[in-house]
């Protein structure tokens, strides 16, 4: 095992982007806002070493939603950059060019609509094919509307 | 020659559950990949924000039916860790034990299938019937092949008995001879070598680019194996070292995946032989606190990562779960572009996807839209076919 990031260095690095707490041994987490995330996740690559993406984390908390990236490097600390989006606006830059976020992205995008900015590729990959749109399952205040078609085999009733 | 779309999947007896792959050829180079993952959506996440935490368990064994332990024991470490319980030794062997045994069968499993796929029937005979020695020390530990059903939190829900253990340690032997055999073959079969080497070849600046983890990383020399870098279990007390190979490809990620089988057989018998005497579980209360934690485990594939959030009940808020294969379906597309269509099955299993795909391959040319089929049988042929002309030279 390899030292890990010490926390001070971390707070010294990132402190512009808002608040730094050390939830355990090897992880720090850091709360920042949507405009700050891409400069902070491309200062963490740099001058922390973060060269890996472990995924991209979404939550509904009822008030907002928010996103956790992830990260790691040879320091082996993981790295958590949250934000907030709000509930009617829920949209944020994109991360795939310089991560390979885009598959975490889309997935994101399918259940909680949350929308990137700039993802060149924004599909459906996790939600079938005829899945509705405007139906995100993954929100707190998601119920299944009757009337609507959720995909698969439509059902003859006599 | 034009490019042609082939819509592979969502069906093939090759993998074990449904994907669509569209490959974008020209002729039979591999131009692009896209990729469609729903077919097995089954919204587990949703479902597991509706129970307590005893009946969340048995249902997230259920999210996989080959590294099933490895999801349960994601979340129960991370509820006990929110929770603040301190484990008893001998639960935490036991789960290693599982875990491991776990790992073995699913790269005996891998290697069987690796080999059908290049059309070496006899190797996938050998290895699938060493495999049932794996199978049969889980069934009689847990009572169950598949679904093992060890965990709950706090503590694993089976001891082992000296029999058990005993009958355990008898099988050791055996595999380690079969092990060796199969090292011994992967180094030196003409057949083997051929099919394996150069195939889905991935720097390891593209691995750390596109984020694959698991022996498809290990394979290009990226350490990241969770089970050193951040240790749960007893991983911290077994013998093991971190298995890394410079090749790259599938060939790489075969000399990988062999060798994590000796290092899982050396951690298996620490475990079996230094089992601690002990209590098997501690009581736990049934509300969590309000919290948040990132657990993460080494999955037979590669990282596996629970982000859970508790709300001070007896129900998880939130629980995120990034599964190995999710994480290397990226690289997957990039390393098949220039590759032969021969070689997609092999590539794809290569990384040992989690999901299943094709028994029906439609080839569309794109400027008079004609269609025509190819059997998955076809495809089959054809990888065989090469692999005769390999054996040839």
């Amino acid at each position: 095992m390899t030292n890990g990031l010490m926390v001070d260095f971390v707070l010294d690095t990132m402190k512009e982007f808002g608040t730094i707490e050390q939830i355990r041994s090897n992880r720090i987490r850091i709360s920042t806002t949507p405009d700050k995330v891409h400069d902070a996740i491309k200062r963490s690559r740099e001058l922390l070493k973060c060269d890996r993406l472990i995924t991209i984390s979404a939550a509904d908390n009822g008030r907002t939603l928010e996103l956790i990236y992830h990260l790691t490097g040879p320091h082996r600390t993981v790295i958590s950059l949250v934000i907030e989006l709000p509930r009617d606006v829920p949209e944020t830059p994109t991360m795939s060019d310089i991560l390979p976020a885009g598959i975490y992205e889309r997935q994101i995008h399918d259940l909680f609509g949350i929308f990137f900015k700039g993802n060149p590729n924004l599909e459906k990959i996790i939600l079938n094919e005829d899945w509705p749109d405007n139906e995100y399952p993954l929100r707190k205040d998601w119920k299944p509307d009757p009337g609507k078609f959720y995909g698969g085999i439509k059902e003859e009733r006599i | 020659m034009p490019e042609v779309i082939i819509p592979i999947g969502p069906h093939h007896p090759a993998l074990k559950e449904p994907v669509n792959f569209k490959v974008i050829a020209d002729g039979e180079k591999i131009v692009r990949l896209e990729l469609d993952i729903s077919y097995n959506h089954r919204g587990i996440e949703k479902a597991a924000e509706q129970r307590d935490f005893i009946r969340v368990l048995p249902l997230l064994e259920r999210v996989c039916g080959i590294c099933s332990h490895s999801h349960s024991t994601a979340f129960a470490k991370g509820i006990e860790e929110i929770m603040q319980l301190e484990i008893p030794p001998r639960a935490q062997y036991i789960r290693t034990i599982v875990a491991e045994l776990e790992r073995m069968h699913s790269h005996l499993l891998w290697l069987g299938v690796a080999a059908h796929e290049i059309g070496f029937n006899t190797l996938f005979m050998w290895i699938w019937r060493d495999r049932e020695a794996v199978q049969d020390t889980l069934e009689e530990m847990s009572g169950n092949r598949v679904h093992y059903g060890m965990n709950e939190i706090g503590g694993v829900r089976r001891d082992l008995t000296p029999e058990q253990v005993n009958a355990a340690l008898v099988r050791l032997p055996h595999l380690e001879e079969r092990i060796k055999k199969y090292v011994d073959m992967v180094n030196n079969q003409e057949t083997l070598l051929i099919r394996f080497k150069g195939i889905g070849k991935l720097s390891k600046e593209e691995v750390l680019k596109y984020g694959a983890v698991g022996p498809t990383a290990r394979a290009s020399g990226v350490d990241y194996d969770i089970r050193s870098d951040d240790p749960y279990l007893a991983y911290k007390e077994a013998p093991w070292k971190v298995v890394t190979d410079t090749h790259g490809d599938v060939y790489g990620r075969t000399i990988v995946r062999i060798g994590e089988l000796e290092e899982s057989l050396k951690i298996v018998r620490y475990c079996l032989e230094h089992l601690p005497e002990g209590p098997i579980r501690v009581t736990v209360p049934k509300i969590a606190p309000k919290g948040e934690i990132f657990s993460r485990y080494e999955a037979p594939r590669g990282e596996l990562a629970h982000f859970i959030r508790t709300n001070g009940t007896d129900k998880v808020e939130r629980i995120d779960i990034r599964t190995p294969t999710l994480a290397n379906w990226t690289s997957v597309a990039m390393c098949l572009v220039n590759q032969n269509l021969a070689d997609i099955p092999v590539i794809v299993a290569a990384i040992d996807p989690c999901l299943s795909c094709t028994s029906r391959i439609t080839v569309m040319n794109d400027y008079d839209r004609k269609a025509s089929s190819i059997t998955m049988d076809e495809l089959r042929r054809q990888s065989r076919a090469r692999f005769q002309r390999a054996e040839r030279l």
